[in-house]
């Protein structure tokens, strides 16, 4: 198999943030989500389910009439914990093929912030592998959106990523 | 001869509120050998007490990886205050 090209309506991904696993396919982009793009792209032969997760945004936030969001990220270590994410699917399901690719900027109602889905010969590998991502992405993946309301914004009350231990072995600068 | 502390530059990333808070989301700062990222943190206090209140909140981030706060620094390091996420 060739590795996927990149998406005709993710345009070009800020950054060039797209590397594959395999087949797998890790993005951060600036302009509207296909979902059906990819799908069509991690969809095999040897597969009989693929799961999808499908991220947008909700019209309303705590009861407040949400306006759009505005998505920022750490690019780079974005990218880097997703493809992560992807290692440990890749590595702990016996999956064919993982896309995942979130949207950064301004994003309007009903818009797809994050897609991702999962193609595997069983259904089960593919359902476990996705929700493990979308509920990894949302603790660890730095990126952050700010919820625009009729009267004023406010950055969406975030997860804390899980932090290493003290580092005993942190050497000094030598 | 008297041995002189080495001073370096490393550079500072800030996203979310903590970018608005300093105006910027890019600094480079010259630190002594030896300096955390705990320290680091507290230097940008002095600057802007603002700051204190968030540093409960915050992760950090060496390199680009989660590192402990205890975490000491070397030139040319990239270090990021990362509030908590909000992506999906």
């Amino acid at each position: 198999m060739t590795p996927p090209e990149p998406l005709e309506r993710s345009g070009p991904a800020m950054n060039g943030s797209s590397s594959g696993l395999d087949d797998d396919i890790f993005q951060l982009v600036s302009s509207p989500i296909d979902p059906s793009a990819y799908i069509s792209k991690i969809r095999g032969a040897q597969d009989g389910a693929i799961v999808t997760f499908d991220g947008f945004v909700r019209n309303e936030s705590h009861g407040r009439r949400t306006l759009y969001l505005d998505y920022e990220a750490y690019e780079p270590m974005a990218l880097a914990k997703i493809r992560e994410i992807g290692a440990h699917i890749r590595s702990n399901f016996p999956i064919h093929c993982v896309a995942i690719v979130h949207r950064l900027g301004r994003l309007q109602i009903g818009e797809t912030s994050v897609f991702i889905a999962v193609s595997a010969p069983h259904r089960s590998a593919a359902f476990d592998a996705c929700r493990f991502a979308i509920d990894t992405l949302k603790r660890t993946v730095p990126i952050w959106k700010k919820e625009y309301f009729e009267d004023g914004a406010i950055w969406a009350e975030g997860e804390l990523p899980p932090m290493p231990a003290a580092t005993p072995q942190a050497k000094p600068a030598s | 001869m008297p041995s002189v502390s080495q001073n370096f530059r490393v550079k500072v990333l800030f996203f979310g509120r903590l970018k608005e808070i300093l105006g910027r989301g890019e600094d480079s700062m010259e630190i002594a050998d030896g300096t955390s990222i705990e320290n680091l943190f507290a230097q940008y206090v002095t600057r802007i007490p603002e700051l204190a209140r968030y540093r409960a909140s915050l992760v950090a981030s060496r390199n680009q990886e989660f590192a402990s706060w205890s975490t000491a620094l070397r030139g040319g390091d990239e270090i990021a205050f990362l509030p908590p996420v909000s992506g999906g």
